[in-house]
């Protein structure tokens, strides 16, 4: 708060140039302005501050124009891509992480492979998505698809592999043999390695969605795209407001589902808490 | 008693309980020398037989060849003239580190199998309760595996595998990772649930106290390979007060065979020296079985 205000206060005093440092009223009326509602908080201070001075007068209710914004359908456009991408990751990154476990030479083979595209990072898939898939929904998909199913496969598998063996023999010694063995016993056993890759899958979709709706351009436009945007519009504070909401967005998410789902199930097994 | 009700409830079983390994060998990976080499052994129903013997002498291998969790190389394990060839309930086993399922609390570890056998809802929460009850657990029923103590956790191993039924209950040194307090109580527990139920157990250690404590009859291995150094029945009557001098008297027995074996082992890896001066039983010992090693 008090950097906001140093920042703000040499802002003012020294008048950099809007357009290539920011001060903090620039980005805030720039969020706002996104999201429907017009305010002057960077401007000089007159009557009536922080109302603009130029305003428009004839616009539909606040309510609609909020509804309506910018920020809002980006938001929303993202939010499915990211669900419905990051779904799909989880099942395939899950289930090549069991098949992993389960045969180790699909291991011995897979393993160095999806390190190896770990390293990658995920926007270098953009010119094969645009190539395979062009300029479009599922060109976005694959590129997010891309760069969370195998961090999701190798932590599904590291996690599975740590299961001790104690349990299947426990397992094994009560009766629960063949499919019964994995839904009564070791799918739970690995309930804590899922919470993880589940948690660490999340960022790196979250991450390759930016990027890919950064550089690739489909029919809608999310989050990434305003990004974009402010760039091409030279508008520095939307570039660092949208960066701000990317940032909000990612930890709310870590915060309020995947950092808790972890510790509830970490409680449960007694394992120590993780942040 | 309780388990005399749940035998009228489940279908008649032939099991009586008698366990027998016949001349079972097993070699692990491309070792040389078996980790067990012929070894017979019979456990008449309603045994309490203690297999002893230092650490890496087989004795797990062997409870596991019984559990079905290992198959031998050759010779082969019966469950009342039945070959054992998987694990399965009948067969229950109680694992040195308990093996309770973390997600689970006590009551549903110990329904556990019951749910895998099909056991219907109702019956399975009378059998929960009562074994909780024999192992003095009520209390415990909703707590999560790690809110238990070393030895409630046990106890709980301990019940899940008796609210089975089985014919033949496997313990691989279930006390072993407790403090000396827990574990003569367990030993108190356990001799006491043994005398109500009368069932066959096959319980493995390295401590000899243990051994002389609970057992009808103490199998001391052999080690590099894994053979029955000697047979000792106990012929002291159950339940026995732990600090008698027949106990004391037998333990010192048994620890005696132990140590002449630890010191044969020692002397093999030492390969001489001392073995000669310190210890001439030990040296007529290793002239028979030390030879082809």
């Amino acid at each position: 708060m008090l950097l906001l205000t140093i920042w703000e206060g040499a802002y003012r005093h020294y008048h950099w140039r809007t357009f290539i440092y920011p001060a903090p009223s620039h980005v805030l009326d720039s969020m706002l302005g996104m999201l429907g509602i017009q305010s002057g908080f960077g401007e000089p201070l007159h009557p009536g501050w922080p109302a603009p001075l130029e305003r428009d007068t004839d616009q539909p209710p606040l309510a609609s124009r909020i509804f309506h914004s910018e920020l809002l359908g980006a938001n929303l456009v993202s939010a499915i891509r990211l669900i419905v991408g990051f779904s799909i990751s989880i099942v395939v990154g899950a289930f090549l992480g069991t098949a992993m476990w389960r045969w180790t030479s699909l291991d011995e083979f897979l393993r160095p492979l999806f390190l190896g595209l770990q390293t990658l990072p995920s926007v270098c898939w953009v010119p094969v998505a645009t190539l395979m898939f062009g300029l479009n929904e599922t060109g976005i998909l694959f590129v997010l698809i891309m760069g969370s199913t195998f961090g999701i496969a190798i932590s599904m598998r590291d996690g599975l592999r740590s299961i001790p063996p104690l349990y299947r023999r426990a397992g094994l010694m009560l009766g629960a043999g063949g499919w019964r063995l994995y839904r009564y016993v070791l799918f739970p056993a690995g309930l804590p390695a899922l919470a993880s890759s589940l948690r660490q899958g999340f960022s790196f979709a979250w991450r390759s969605l930016m990027g890919a709706e950064l550089i690739l351009i489909a029919d809608h436009q999310g989050l990434g795209f305003l990004l974009k945007l402010g760039q091409d519009n030279a508008d520095i504070s939307q570039v660092v407001a949208v960066m701000i909401v990317m940032v909000i967005i990612g930890m709310l998410a870590d915060r309020l589902a995947f950092a808790p789902l972890e510790r509830r199930v970490h409680n449960r097994f007694g394992l120590g808490t993780t942040a | 008693m309780f388990f005399s009700l749940v035998a009228k409830k489940s279908p008649p079983k032939a099991a009586a309980g008698k366990l027998s390994l016949s001349h079972v060998s097993k070699r692990f990976g491309n070792s040389d020398i078996a980790a067990v080499e012929d070894i017979s052994l019979d456990c008449q129903p309603g045994e309490f037989v203690v297999v002893v013997g230092p650490s890496g002498c087989g004795k797990s291998t062997l409870l596991n060849i019984a559990a079905g969790m290992t198959q031998p190389d050759s010779g082969g394990a019966f469950l009342d003239d039945q070959p054992i060839i998987a694990p399965g309930p009948d067969r229950a086993m109680v694992f040195q580190d308990h093996g309770l399922f973390p997600w689970l609390t006590s009551a549903q570890n110990v329904e556990f199998g019951m749910k895998m056998a099909g056991v219907s809802p109702s019956e399975r929460s009378d059998r929960v309760a009562r074994a909780l009850q024999m192992v003095h657990l009520s209390a415990s029923a909703e707590k999560l595996v790690h809110e238990l103590s070393g030895g409630m956790r046990q106890r709980i191993a301990i019940a899940r595998a008796l609210v089975m039924d089985p014919a033949v209950l496997l313990m691989d040194e279930p006390f072993a990772s407790l403090d000396a307090q827990t574990r003569t109580q367990m030993h108190h527990r356990l001799q006491d649930l043994w005398c109500q139920t009368h069932k066959t157990i096959l319980f493995v250690t390295h401590s000899v106290g243990e051994a002389v404590r609970l057992a009808d009859r103490i199998i001391v291995l052999h080690s590099h390979p894994g053979r029955i150094r000697k047979e000792i029945c106990v012929d002291l009557p159950h339940p026995r007060k732990f600090d008698s001098p027949d106990i004391s008297e037998l333990a010192k027995l048994v620890r005696k065979e132990i140590e002449d074996e630890v010191n044969r082992v020692n002397a093999v890896a030492a390969e001489d020296s001392w073995r000669s001066q310190e210890n001439a039983d030990l040296d007529a010992f290793a002239d028979d079985l030390g030879g082809g090693i």
